[in-house]
């Protein structure tokens, strides 16, 4: 039952509520005490406290104090929507959703708690409640739009797009004057509106609701490729086609214009296309996209014309993207070839040295030289002699051109000679110290070399001197993951697999961050009225974890915790329970993590020293990032652990071959037989030549032939009816023989065939010899071998040295065998 | 190489970009805020070039500009604010960030009604100084000291919109003209209405 306050501490609980909202804790929390010094049983007060230690931080207290207030008054609504707010801090939603809910019952008008709810139900896509919630609101307050358009978005997201124009029909109805034309707020319910009639296939009705409400939209660019879109779909194509050409003179750098105004006028040879983009190119003389796309379409002589053109004009002006903006091209080996050939010629009809005399140096012949440098480092056209002799050649001509000498380090990448790649990116750098992006490749490269620590320094050129943690922090902060990632990659090539698990943890927070970020936008967003742009932005988060920054940094730390599983395992099976070596490596982990923490502390507490006294610190003067070096990560149970990334992965980028490989392998470790199998054919049906899938087929044959029988019957079916990858009368070992047969031409079938066979109980150390013979096959290249050795470390095998000597025997300029 | 309007899934390269350039650094939520607040203001320069290795691909974002209206303006004049422009040291010349600020500008006008469009830029950076002053026409309006971070001064530019309203408001008059005639334009009447 409610507990009713007398007046003096009704407006004392009052002032308490105004304390939380004006962020007064410290009284907040004086107040309350006062009051439940008289009253200590009452509920309210004491939600109210919970929250407002809540507000501090104090989450467990916070809890704690939240239920006595419940148990105090469970038929208090303002018990409960506190409890609700303490779960949705800790992002319980559907907890939250539960209290609120409760506290619904009791108070069912509270414009607060339902405001609250259907936060939550949007962020958790509950669409059909959303929907009744935003019934509720729009009947409580009809006279806000917001709650109108907010109600059209609950029906469309719940599928029901026709519900959704009639709210808003029925919102127009209520309006008394027309809304002025530079109402922007009812501009874009116009254009919602219309998105809405689109989307149900009615174009010709979108087409005429246009017409007839958003003639002069503020949402010019809208309006009209909406219109071009409409009247391509009711084959209207002559206006279409008007519409489009008016698209192209607002941007005639947009590719698609052009490609949907060719639909639309339906031209047949190539000559006929080509009219349309010299049209635009002569209209707009700087315009790039009609001079170089007609290169996508033209043959023969049209094209080497056209190319010879388009290359003049680039190498002329030296553009530094040429070659970036063609490669495209090199598809076809017409068209790369030509492209070579008329580079050349260019560099021997520019002889004259005195046209590269404008600007810095890099326009006329060097431009050339570039060019051909990035082609012959190109993987359709390599030849890295070629390369480098060009690339040598253009640097000769302009030796200030940061430019130039990146490719030349780039080159060296692909040469597989990491230190000279970094050391003439580094060179790179020092062209132009000022730039932010050339640092950023040099630390890049850096990594690629596995320099951690003098990545970071580099990095820290550009980061904000004064955040607190250092580069390091700043560059969580800001979000970077290319850094986290390469940095965890570089890590984990130095075997420092605490570091290295951390830093991808720390990239699949920052995409838990990015999820959380949509929540404020909910009700933003409804208030702004930028209904489309918000949908947009619900649809982008509903898949925001199939961005490759996501399934790199998850696919990196998966493989590192089958690793670590697989030694253990192993050495359990060597009797050795307590996994000694990683155990020896665990300790030398936390020492060192111990060492690196002391010196922050140090330097912390001299900046603190040298800081102007009266400035005063600022919250969290010793700010880290918790366990840096992946302690708590390397304690963990490996595949349990993965699981997080293995159902992301899954689910956002089943058609990645790489996601379906490690859910395998996380299932099949397991011993989730059934889930291991239905990754294994995903993985069959997107590349069933693909070598690492042959590996897993016979790792799965072997593992479940001896176990089969001992599985639920109706698993031993599913099974059987669902691995077809080896025929039934054939053996794991045939299977991998007639594999090798087939693919001895291919240096990465055979590893596979041959690491299999390990797999199969074959000796160890006769496996291990032969991948060594390996790595004299003609067609092996370093790349493969670099794998090759991958496998034998990871095998700790004794042929690790041999094989080192060996590779740097055939390749000696590459590193990695070193 | 593709200029368009910005779309929620480019955010992360948008940060990455930004990241890779500039000192000045946002969370993605800032950049979030700017494509919710003013969808219409922010243009991309991706590299459609590059073949797609999966379906999950990106397009590499090789420029953006990100660019909003003041919410208070204190000279009560709606106007428009450049908060970041960049476009890859790999693709320069070919006036990508000068593309993208007129589709900004060209929005704000039409759009939001905007005046003029300020910005910042640092004192040392040339470049973008002219390309401001001498190809878009800015002036630089009062100087700000210690404006950056490390303690560089900016200058304030900035920049009439005027003259790109009364050119739209002429494009406007003349498809007016000839969608008054006809319900709609023929490709010739366009091409005729272009020269």
């Amino acid at each position: 039952m409610p507990q009713p306050l007398p007046p003096k501490e009704a407006a004392l609980f009052r002032t308490v509520v105004r304390n939380y909202d004006d962020k007064q804790y410290k009284r907040g929390l004086k107040n309350a005490d006062i009051i439940l010094k008289k009253h200590p049983k009452h509920g309210d007060t004491t939600a109210m406290k919970a929250l407002i230690l809540n507000a501090q931080g104090k989450t467990d207290e916070a809890f704690a104090l939240g239920k006595v207030a419940l148990m105090n008054d469970m038929k208090s609504s303002i018990c409960w929507h506190v409890y609700g707010l303490l779960w949705r801090a800790v992002k319980k939603y559907d907890d939250a959703i539960k209290a609120y809910k409760q506290a619904l019952q009791i108070d069912p008008d509270s414009a607060q708690i339902l405001r609250d709810l259907a936060l939550l139900q949007m962020q958790t896509r509950d669409y059909p409640g959303y929907v009744q919630s935003r019934i509720t609101m729009l009947q409580a307050r009809s006279q806000l739009i917001q709650n109108w358009t907010a109600l059209a978005v609950a029906h469309h997201l719940n599928d029901d797009r026709a519900t959704a124009e009639k709210v808003l029909d029925t919102y127009e109805s209520t309006l008394k004057t027309t809304p002025s034309s530079r109402d922007i707020e009812h501009a874009e319910i116009v254009m919602y509106k219309n998105r809405l009639v689109a989307e149900q296939g009615d174009y010709q009705r979108a087409l005429d609701h246009l017409d007839s409400a958003a003639r002069s939209n503020l949402d010019r660019l809208a309006v009209l490729e909406r219109r071009a879109e409409y009247l391509t779909k009711l084959r209207r194509n002559e206006e279409a086609a008007a519409v489009y050409r008016a698209l192209l003179n607002r941007n005639p750098e947009h590719p698609e214009y052009y490609d949907l105004l060719e639909a639309v006028v339906e031209l047949g040879s190539a000559e006929e296309r080509k009219k349309i983009y010299d049209e635009y190119a002569e209209k707009y003389p700087r315009a790039d996209a009609p001079r170089r796309l007609p290169l996508n379409f033209l043959s023969g002589n049209d094209f080497v014309q056209a190319a010879k053109e388009y290359l003049t004009l680039m190498l002329n002006k030296g553009v530094p993207s040429t070659f970036a903006n063609l490669k495209h091209l090199y598809s076809d080996s017409f068209k790369k070839e030509t492209l070579a050939t008329l580079a050349e010629e260019y560099i021997s009809s520019h002889n004259d040295s005195a046209d590269a005399t404008n600007g810095d140096g890099t326009k006329g012949q060097p431009a050339a030289l570039y060019y051909l440098a990035q082609h012959y480092n190109y993987h359709l056209s390599r030849h890295l002699d070629k390369a480098m002799h060009y690339v040598d050649m253009a640097i000769e001509k302009v030796p200030q051109s940061v430019e130039f000498h990146m490719t030349k380090a780039r080159i060296w990448k692909h040469k597989g000679n990491l230190d000279k790649a970094s050391e003439w990116m580094e060179r790179a750098r020092t062209l132009d110290t000022r730039d932010r992006y050339i640092c950023t490749k040099a630390a890049k490269y850096l990594l690629r070399n596995n320099k951690n620590e003098e990545a970071l320094k580099m990095m820290g050129h550009f980061t904000r001197a004064e955040t607190i943690g250092g580069p390091f922090m700043d560059l969580v902060d800001m979000q970077a993951v290319w850094y986290l990632t390469e940095d965890g990659e570089a890590f984990a090539r130095r075997g420092e697999e605490g570091p290295a698990l951390r830093r991808f943890e720390l990239v699949s927070n920052i995409f838990d961050t990015w999820v959380e970020d949509q929540f404020d936008f909910h009700a933003f967003s409804l208030r702004k009225g930028f209904i489309r742009a918000y949908i947009d932005m619900l649809r982008w988060e509903d898949r925001i974890r199939e961005h490759p920054f996501y399934s790199r940094a998850a696919l990196d730390a998966v493989a590192l915790y089958v690793k670590r599983d697989d030694r253990a395992a192993a050495a359990r099976a060597n009797g050795d329970v307590t996994n000694g070596e990683d155990a020896a490596e665990r300790k030398k982990a936390a020492k060192k993590a111990a060492k690196e923490k002391q010196k922050l502390e140090r330097e912390a507490a001299e900046r603190a020293a040298k800081k102007d006294p009266n400035k005063g610190a600022k919250d969290g003067a010793n700010r880290q990032i918790d366990d840096v070096a992946g302690l708590k990560l390397l304690d963990a149970e490996p595949l349990s652990t993965a699981m997080k990334y293995v159902s992301h992965l899954l689910q956002f980028s089943p058609k990645n071959i790489h996601a379906q490989l490690a859910g395998f392998d996380v299932y099949i470790r397991r011993k989730k037989y059934v889930l291991a199998l239905g990754c294994l054919n995903a993985a069959i049906a997107l590349d069933a030549s693909n070598p690492k899938v042959h590996e897993r087929v016979i790792e799965f044959k072997h593992t479940i032939d001896p176990v089969l029988a001992t599985l639920p019957p109706k698993v031993q079916d599913l099974i059987k009816s669902e691995f077809k990858a080896v025929p039934a009368d054939n053996t794991a070992g045939q299977y991998n023989q007639e594999f090798l047969e087939a693919h001895k031409e291919s240096p990465p079938h055979v590893v596979s065939a041959v690491k299999a066979r390990k797999v199969l109980g074959e000796d160890p150390s006769k496996v291990e010899k032969e991948l060594v013979a390996l790595v004299k096959g003609e067609k092996v290249t370093f790349e493969q071998a670099g794998e090759i050795l991958e496998v034998l470390k990871t095998w700790k095998s004794k042929e690790v040295d041999t094989f080192r000597a060996l590779a740097t025997g055939r390749w000696p300029q590459v590193t990695i065998f070193s | 190489m593709d200029i368009r309007l910005l779309q929620p899934s480019d955010l992360p390269l948008i940060q990455h970009a930004n990241l890779e350039n500039l000192p000045e650094n946002y969370f993605l939520k800032y950049y979030l805020y700017h494509a919710l607040s003013w969808p219409q203001l922010s243009y991309v320069a991706v590299d459609a070039s590059r073949p797609r290795t999966s379906p999950y691909d990106h397009p590499k974002i090789v420029g953006y500009v990100l660019a909003k209206m003041e919410e208070e303006p204190s000279d009560g004049i709606p106007h428009g604010h450049i908060t970041s422009l960049s476009v890859m040291r790999t693709h320069r010349r070919l006036g990508i960030a000068e593309k993208l600020m007129r589709q900004s500008q060209r929005a704000m006008v039409e759009t939001f009604g905007a005046k003029y469009v300020s910005l910042h830029v640092r004192v040392s950076n040339v470049a973008a100084i002219r390309l401001y002053r001498d190809t878009l026409g800015f002036t630089v309006e009062k100087a700000e000291p210690k404006y950056y971070a490390d303690g560089e001064d900016a200058h304030c530019m900035r920049l009439d919109l005027g003259p790109i309203r009364a050119q739209i408001a002429e494009e406007e008059k003349q498809m007016e003209k000839l969608t008054r005639a006809k319900p709609w334009v023929t490709w010739g009447e366009i091409r005729a209405l272009a020269s």
